[in-house]
């Protein structure tokens, strides 16, 4: 057993961190204050390939595997979680599901411009009434002719606001409940979609999270995905990857306020000292460290075992549930060792204190994981 | 046409070094790696020639080292460079500058390339003899610390510093050899693709023994941290006040007044 990251994927790992540190750590505190990732931004992450990382090279992808994929998110996320959910969302959750669920066709149709970050991608799943219980669909479909017609609203559309091209779930009879849902790829530029309204939010401020109303949107027939009726499938798998991107997102936050938290404990002086010379200090620093430690093996062996196309569905709910608790634990224990300067907004720690908590609550709560965990157990 | 580039993996500035066992060199245990940053500047400016020279041009990229310069390797084939030559060493710190020019030398002298890139210096050593040695030895033209640089039909128009601050523009007739400085251009970032691409770029692996011919000339006898500075000085009172205890130190302590 080697925990060593192979060369290509320190290579990897060096060239991200080299790109977060010159473009994005500069610009994280502006893009919590504007409640925006600057479109240049979203260009250069494009240019470098973080919007295809593990998408084959034949769709515009990097051709990279899943692993490479955790590192870039985790390597953002140090700096800025806002940008580290765009990229897990669109890989994960639209890019991803056309490539597992998609005709030769619609991939060769719609995954080069998601690669190429001419359109950002997202997942529309969460209703008013439906979130972890995808079952409760109430946004329905229904056949006219070469198109089905979709109405409803979704709401908590992470990238939402770009309008690009996302992956809906919609219901044929709700009574049917899992069994009557469909997955659908829609260009969200097509008449019928309403934004409602891009939400205000604790924490990843610079990520969108929408609103949407549909009013009779026309769907093409061949841009459904999957089988008709299978829908509730393709949610779940797709959920089941998106939670090692949400993991490395929340490991990234979480190695962010720790090398933050660090540095500081060893310039604070207080009674004539650094406060990383008192045990109280240091024993965070151990708890922190340690937890930041399991969240990685976790995540990484979750990515790995899907680029093994092994069954990776307890890792995954354990990297998500794992690292996300982590990520609200060490940002806490961040702004402690802070004291009062944690608390100010000047202080990055404030931010990623923010920014951790919605890494317990989506792409599947945490009791939602629990229930994914102990299931499998007793099966 | 035939390019070269000569790069060095060093441990991270950032990094707490300490003397390893022999104490001649730091401990590399625990060190993180990373490509020379002058290096950088030499294969952006190897990769931008190769891009305008379009196809018929071949760059290689060259390193020595143990396994783990191979990280460097290929960060330079992912910006660019076509194939690679790794010559494997694993005591290669223990050897000088002129035994590391004399081994690029040995693997050149055949090769007939028509340009070298090296960077000004090692982060590391900081000698910055590697790449003139290598022109001598080959009988290169060469000029070093470039800041700007121009190719056009068999004549390189660089731009080096001087002292002082002042700019000299030296042309040179390939083949020849030039060392590179801060502020030459701004490396590129390996994108994804690229990474994903120069997985499948060759690199050759070569002993070190196949290309030793000379003895070291310099040894190292000693290695240890820089002696600690003194604590500073807080000057408090008015501002004449400060200015008098300012000068008085000056004139003490400095040739400033004198």
């Amino acid at each position: 057993m080697d925990f060593e990251l192979s060369q290509d994927h320190k290579v990897l790992q060096s060239a991200v961190r080299d790109f977060v540190e010159k473009e994005i750590k500069p610009i994280a505190m502006k893009i919590d204050e504007d409640h925006a990732i600057p479109d240049a931004l979203v260009q250069k992450m494009s240019d470098m390939g973080f919007l295809g990382s593990y998408l084959p090279e034949e769709y515009g992808g990097a051709g990279l595997d899943m692993l490479s994929y955790a590192i870039v998110v985790e390597e953002v996320s140090k700096a800025c979680g806002s940008s580290g959910v765009l990229i897990s969302a669109h890989t994960s959750l639209a890019s991803g599901p056309i490539y597992t669920f998609g005709t030769e066709e619609q991939k060769k149709k719609w995954l080069p411009p998601l690669n190429s970050g001419e359109k950002i991608g997202c997942f529309l799943l969460t209703e008013p009434g439906a979130g972890s219980d995808a079952g409760g669909t109430a946004t329905t479909y229904s056949r006219n002719g070469d198109h089905f017609v979709i109405n409803g609203s979704k709401t908590f559309i992470t990238n939402g606001g770009y309008l690009g091209t996302g992956i809906l779930i919609a219901s044929f009879d709700r009574s049917l409940k899992h069994k009557g849902i469909s997955a659908f790829i829609v260009d969200l530029q097509s008449p019928g979609v309403t934004i409602l309204k891009n939400e205000n939010k604790m924490g990843i401020r610079g990520s969108y999270t929408t609103a949407f109303a549909f009013d009779n949107l026309r769907v093409p027939v061949e841009n459904l995905l999957g089988q008709e009726g299978k829908g509730f499938n393709v949610a779940m798998d797709t959920l089941n990857g998106g939670r090692i991107g949400i993991a490395s997102q929340a490991l990234g936050i979480a190695e962010g306020a720790f090398e933050r938290a660090l540095a500081y404990s060893k310039e604070r002086k207080q009674f004539d000292q650094a406060i990383c010379e008192f045990q109280a200090i240091q024993f965070k620093l151990a708890d922190m460290w340690t937890r930041i430690e399991t969240s990685k093996l976790l995540t990484y062996k979750a990515a790995c075992l899907k680029d093994a196309k092994k069954n990776y569905t307890m890792e995954s709910a354990m990297c998500k549930m794992h690292a996300s608790e982590t990520a609200t634990f060490v940002t806490k224990e961040a702004m402690q060792i802070h004291g009062g300067y944690g608390y100010i907004a000047d202080y990055e720690v404030e931010r990623m204190y923010r920014d951790a908590k919605i890494t317990e609550i989506y792409e599947g709560t945490n009791e939602v994981q629990r229930v994914v965990i102990s299931k499998l157990l007793l099966s | 046409m035939k390019l070269l580039v000569c790069v060095k993996q060093v441990p991270d500035m950032e990094s707490r070094f300490k003397p390893d066992a022999s104490g001649v060199w730091y401990n590399e245990a625990d060190l993180a790696f990373r490509m020379n940053e002058y290096d950088e500047y030499a294969v952006e400016q190897a990769v931008r020639l190769r891009e305008e020279l379009g196809e018929g041009t071949l760059l290689t990229v060259l390193s020595i080292g143990p396994d783990r310069v191979v990280e460097t390797i290929k960060k330079a084939l992912a910006m660019g460079c076509d194939n690679a030559v790794h010559i494997q060493d694993t005591t290669v710190s223990a050897k000088d500058p002129w035994q590391i020019a004399s081994i690029i030398a040995t693997y050149a002298q055949d090769k007939q390339f028509d340009l070298i890139f090296t960077g000004m210096q090692s982060q590391d050593r900081g000698s910055a003899q590697v790449g003139v040695t290598v022109a001598e030895l080959l009988k290169f033209s060469c000029t070093t610390t470039i800041v700007g640089f121009a190719y056009d039909s068999c004549t390189v128009t660089t731009k080096r510093e001087i002292e002082g601050g002042i700019k000299g523009v030296v042309t040179l007739k390939t083949p020849a050899l030039v060392t590179c400085q801060l502020g030459l251009n701004i490396p590129r970032y390996p994108t994804l693709p690229n990474i994903m691409k120069a997985k499948k770029k060759e690199i050759v692996a070569i002993q070190v023994t196949d290309f030793m011919t000379t003895e070291s000339r310099v040894t190292t006898t000693h290695f240890h941290s820089p002696m600690k500075k003194s604590g500073g000085i807080v000057l408090e009172g008015d501002v004449g006040e400060l200015v008098d205890k300012v000068r008085a130190i000056l004139k003490e302590k400095s040739l400033v007044l004198r």
